[in-house]
């Protein structure tokens, strides 16, 4: 199963490395990533696949300190059709 | 001041008292502001000792646990300290010594990334990078270890930040809300304590972290609930409370197990359904609906879906759920088989019997007293048989199980309860792992009590070698190990060693009497193992029961 997120974070040097570790240890493959600084600010947009529940990730992700919002993204009509 | 200055000030300004740790290279401007101040620096022998103490220190009082450590090896070190107190969330501050900003990346002499390191092992961690950075940042990871869910938070301080000139200003911190509980959700709950028949409690660690016993009890008082524990709920639930099982899961006793897999609504607080809890998630408690409080949301449906969750803090909650509940016939049921399944002390011979030992400590200990276990099969017989008055009085490595816990964890624990009666009880193999810290029993002349139980074997390991692997006794024998009694002799601590079941009593009596340290090194027979048992993969109604191997 295929997701997006978008995950704001505050801007530390190692902030990506720590989504990023999460992302894997919980059981999923990173697909593509997009990442734009802000003022301040990080934004990441992840692709992902796994066979759980996206919750599982999405939930620690929103318990890092410096995740400061994290939302998955609704799924495209075609994908929920196949999955 | 200097940067170092600051920082022992800070750790004044949190109201702590006692620090354990170990110098060396890029920490020694914070043990030069350390050398004379008003904090108390505790050194251990090895950084693992210091972290453990510091672990010790927080489960025994309550308050964050504070360890030092160099840049390095010293900081690696640690690392097992911390990752045992993020998975049992023991709000520890680490501060690690780190070579100077200018030579940082340029694998400097006793340099690693420890803020890498620390990634997977701390709830949060920092670099301090520069010097106006680090009294906000150690304030803020006061904040962090011990809010929300508690955890190991690592400050990462250079050396040039540590000698560096600043002007000390307490910082305004702000601190997270508690989550708020909708009324809606408790409105569910109380729906779902009523209609259930057949309920049980399932208490966690999370209950004790959160100083919610008292409302615990008293929501038990209110409901007559039939519970359970974890191995880290130990404590949190009295001794003797009418329906309370002692601990499930794997080493579990049988009426715990069965009772929960018979229930009808599991009520979980401030626990994670653990595999050494559920078994076979699939088949744990399968007639049961779920009701699960917890003040981390990413434990709620992270492996059981919750018919109703609320993450929110347990002091509050609870109160809001206490009702009188229709489950007179289940008390019964469940009065039933705790009678049908108490544990059995009757053990003819002259060995030594370790359950029945551990019984009888468990009742001649002082009401201020600690418990701190190593892991392995004697950790599985004190939960098993031993009983606690809180759970700070039961400190073991849960969810790491991290051999070589139980001895610095006793010293920190002695540390912060200076008065408590603190007995480390260990096993022949995990009191290997530490046995340096019995120089720092000795610096402190710390009146830590050992209990040593040797079989000669790595116990667990052989117990599963024994039953799952053909009695392919890979290393697992012991009988090598150096003369516990001379050896702690070497540190000024005195002991001896019994081998009969008569010699128990007296024995147990001149350890707890002795006003000094004492080592009580229990010999017993390889063949006992920790009864019953649920198989790797099996469900929680199906335990092993006793078949030991005759010697």
């Amino acid at each position: 199963m295929n997701h997006n997120l978008e995950v704001t974070m505050a801007q530390r040097p190692e902030v990506v490395e720590r989504v990023l570790r999460v992302v894997r240890h919980r059981g999923f493959t990173l697909t593509h990533m997009n990442m734009r600084l802000g003022e301040g600010s990080v934004s990441l947009s992840l692709s992902v696949s796994s066979e759980r529940a996206i919750e599982l990730l999405s939930n620690q992700l929103t318990k890092l300190v410096d995740v400061t919002g994290c939302h998955v993204l609704p799924q495209p009509m075609s994908q929920s059709a196949s999955a | 001041m200097r940067g170092a200055d600051a920082v022992i000030k800070v750790l004044a300004a949190h109201g702590v008292t006692t620090v354990f740790g170990y110098p060396g290279g890029a920490i020694m401007p914070i043990y030069d502001a350390l050398y004379g101040s008003e904090v108390e620096h505790t050194l251990c022998r090895h950084e693992q000792g210091a972290g453990f103490a510091a672990v010790g220190y927080a489960r025994a009082s309550g308050k964050t646990g504070v360890c030092f450590a160099t840049s390095g090896p010293g900081a690696t070190n640690l690392i097992t300290a911390l990752a045992d107190a993020l998975l049992d969330s023991v709000p520890v501050v680490a501060i690690t010594g780190q070579v100077s900003t200018s030579v940082i990346g340029t694998d400097a002499f006793q340099e690693i990334d420890v803020l890498g390191m620390s990634l997977s092992c701390t709830k949060h961690s920092f670099m301090v990078q520069s010097v106006e950075e680090l009294v906000p940042t150690l304030y803020r990871a006061f904040e962090l270890a011990a809010s929300g869910r508690p955890g190991p938070v690592l400050v990462d301080i250079p050396k040039d930040v540590q000698i560096a000139q600043l002007e000390y200003r307490a910082p305004l911190i702000a601190v997270a809300d508690e989550p708020e509980v909708r009324d809606a959700d408790i409105d569910a709950a109380r729906a779902l304590l009523a209609a259930a028949k057949k309920p049980m409690l399932y208490v966690g660690g999370g209950v004790g972290m959160a100083g919610a016993t008292s409302q615990l009890r008293r929501f038990i008082e209110a409901t007559r609930m039939p519970s359970v524990a974890t191995l880290k709920g130990l404590g949190t639930i009295a001794h003797g409370t009418p329906g309370y099982l002692g601990m499930l899961g794997m080493h579990g006793g049988k009426a715990a197990n069965l009772a929960v897999q018979e229930c009808d609504l599991l009520m979980v607080v401030g626990a994670r359904f653990d595999d050494r809890v559920t078994g076979r998630l699939a088949s744990f408690a399968p007639n049961a609906k779920v009701l699960h409080l917890d003040i981390d949301a990413a434990e709620l449906g992270k492996l059981r879906r919750p018919d109703v969750a609320i993450a929110a803090e347990l002091r509050a909650v609870l109160p809001r759920l206490e009702m009188p509940l229709d489950i007179a016939l289940w008390c019964a049921e469940v009065d039933a088989l705790e009678k049908a399944h108490r544990w059995d002390y009757n053990h003819p011979g002259s060995l030594i019997y370790a359950p029945a030992m551990l019984r009888r400590l468990a009742n001649k200990l002082p009401e201020d007293s600690v418990v701190s276990c190593d892991v392995g099969q004697h950790q599985m017989w004190v939960a098993q048989h031993m009983h606690f008055r809180r759970p700070e009085d039961h400190l073991s490595s849960a969810g790491l199980g991290t051999m070589g816990f139980g001895l610095p964890a006793a010293i920190g624990a002695q540390m912060a309860r200076p008065d408590a009666t603190v007995v480390a009880v260990s096993g022949d193999g995990s009191f290997m792992m530490n046995v340096q810290e019995l120089t720092t029993i000795k610096r402190r002349k710390l009146p830590v009590k050992i209990l040593l139980i040797d079989n000669q074997r790595l116990g667990m390991v052989k117990q599963w070698q024994q039953l799952f692997f053909e009695e392919r006794y890979s290393e697992t024998n012991l009988s090598d190990n150096p003369d516990f009694v001379t050896l702690a002799s070497a540190f000024d601590i005195p002991g001896r060693t019994i081998f009969a079941a008569e010699e128990v009593e007296e024995a147990l009596n001149e350890m707890l009497t002795c006003n000094g340290p004492f080592l009580l090194h229990v010999a017993i027979d390889d063949a006992f193992n920790v009864w019953p048992l649920v198989p790797p993969g099996a469900s929680n109604s199906d335990m092993m029961e006793e078949m030991e191997r005759s010697t």
